[in-house]
């Protein structure tokens, strides 16, 4: 189990990639929104299947959660997570530019998730020269139904995850969400041997 | 056989539609599927404006969408849950589906070619999906319905109809507003059932929930509490409110004539009457003084309405 932590060396590598990620994502984003988008410096940590049920699941008044599958060459993959609390989530059409009344609070939420979470993952892989494809994103959890809910209905097939937090923020839209990317346990093998390629090519 | 060669048999060949268009939303590429389910009178549609090949297309929410592919350079996505369909095109199951036009998911590519900027859609038909989902979210609605129902009555089960009264409670502790609770009791009832049988008594039941049904707002809540026992929240009610409505169906049910094997079965019931008061902490509290009074309707001769006892302060 110990030996899937990331050492020091690579934590710190996997920090400053993300780091300068954001900063490009953060850039373009600005430019597409028109608005100033701060990402807040992200908490990286190992995670079990329970810490998930108990970090989402207690989170009783998050509005929506959308998931978005990413994929790139050297088994790189995982779930992107978008957690958005109700107050957040009401200027998000105007945000985008759109018409509130052209489309759904659903497919607001879901379009601006997929606008992140691409941006950001985009700009990663080139930082460790690879390229992401996407699954289209999902809603998993919106006014309907909680997040809670959508957890106990599943029996988890792997015990830990890398997990990686950014939070978003638009203050002129008084908006903030959180991006958590989980990398699952198959996969966190292999983002270790890119970040220590990295590391050597230093 | 050159790669471009396979490719372009491919994508003739494949059961996604394929559009290309360049950033004035002018048409470059459809492929074979696209050209056969749009169904186009006009031959040649290369080189045409999207929105007058598409004229169905939301004209600025799709511009928008292209325009994020262009600008951050990364896909998009359309799925038919949102929306459930962007182009009119035919699909493979006119005749098992009720769908008019295919359910959608489309992926909005950026296609950077030769420094000129191009997005391709891909439109997959969902039609089946759309369809299949459509009947399982129907089947767990229905389930979650019958979840709340009695089976025998038509009204609320207890179950349901207590996690309303929880509701109904806090609500109105919340909001200071009244709350009433109406519980009542058929009258010698296991005799009923000893003459009639279990049929008749049964009979006896729906009949006397259809008539009670009847008689409420659109507010109230009406459940069967237990064998011969129902209950009603009257929301946003007061003593005197509650009183009337009780009294009606007190009299209701007595003149209610049920017929049975030809033969006119008769029954009364006995009416129990709480309002919220500052010492009920929870709703149980409520319950339990509805059926004190209950009770004391049943000690009074049968056939009445008692109200709860309210405290008096010493």
């Amino acid at each position: 189990m110990s030996n899937l932590n990331l050492n020091e060396d690579q934590q710190d590598c996997l920090q400053e990639i993300i780091n300068v990620a954001m900063g490009q994502a953060s850039d373009q984003l600005a430019r597409y929104l028109d608005t100033f988008v701060y990402l807040k410096v992200p908490s990286i940590e190992q995670v079990s299947t329970l810490s998930l049920i108990e970090t989402l699941g207690s989170n009783e008044n998050s509005a929506a959660v959308v998931s978005q599958g990413f994929f790139g060459y050297e088994g790189i993959r995982g779930e992107a997570l978008l957690v958005y609390k109700p107050k957040d989530s009401h200027r998000i059409a105007d945000l985008l530019g759109y018409e509130p009344d052209e489309l759904s609070v659903e497919e607001q939420i879901i379009d601006l998730s997929s606008i992140l979470t691409t941006t950001f993952l985009n700009v990663f892989a080139k930082q460790i020269d690879n390229q992401m494809s996407y699954s289209a994103p999902r809603l998993l959890a919106g006014s309907q139904s909680s997040v809670s809910d959508h957890l106990a209905q599943q029996s988890f097939n792997w015990d830990l995850a890398l997990k990686v937090k950014i939070t978003y923020q638009v203050t002129d839209y008084s908006f903030n969400c959180d991006m958590i990317l989980f990398i699952p346990e198959s996969a966190i093998n292999n983002i270790k041997m890119v970040i220590d390629r990295i590391l050597e090519e230093f | 056989m050159s790669p471009d060669s396979i490719c372009t048999d491919i994508t003739n060949k494949l059961n996604t539609g394929i559009l290309i268009i360049d950033n004035q939303y002018n048409i470059v590429f459809w492929n074979r599927y696209l050209e056969i389910h749009a169904n186009k009178k006009n031959g040649n549609i290369v080189g045409q404006s999207v929105f007058q090949i598409f004229p169905e297309l939301p004209e600025k929410w799709f511009k928008r969408k292209v325009e994020s592919v262009f600008q951050l350079n990364t896909q998009s996505f359309c799925s038919w849950e949102q929306r459930h369909h962007l182009f009119e095109l035919q699909h493979t199951r006119p005749i098992t589906t009720n769908s008019h036009f295919m359910a959608q998911n489309c992926t909005f590519l950026p296609l950077p070619k030769d420094g000129n900027e191009y997005a391709c859609i891909l439109i997959e038909d969902v039609t089946d999906v759309c369809h299949y989902q459509s009947m399982l979210n129907k089947t767990l609605e229905d389930l979650a319905q019958a979840n709340r129902i009695d089976g025998l009555t038509q009204i609320f089960n207890r179950k349901h109809w207590e996690e309303c009264l929880e509701k109904e409670f806090s609500r109105a502790r919340r909001y200071q507003h009244g709350l009433a609770l109406i519980m009542f009791d058929l009258d010698h009832f296991k005799l009923l059932n000893d003459t009639y049988g279990h049929l008749g008594g049964d009979l006896v039941l729906i009949e006397t929930a259809k008539v009670i049904s009847s008689l409420l707002r659109l507010g109230d809540l009406f459940g069967r509490y237990g064998g011969e026992e129902f209950a009603i929240i009257l929301p946003n009610t007061d003593k005197i409110g509650a009183l009337d409505v009780a009294e009606r169906i007190r009299i209701a049910i007595s003149q209610n004539v049920i017929e049975f094997q030809n033969s006119d079965v008769k029954v009364t019931a006995s009416v129990g009457v709480a309002v919220i008061n500052e010492n009920d902490n929870r709703y149980e509290d409520l319950i339990s003084n509805a059926d004190l009074a209950l009770y004391d309707a049943k000690d009074s001769g049968r056939n009445i309405v008692c109200v709860a006892k309210e405290l008096v302060e010493v």
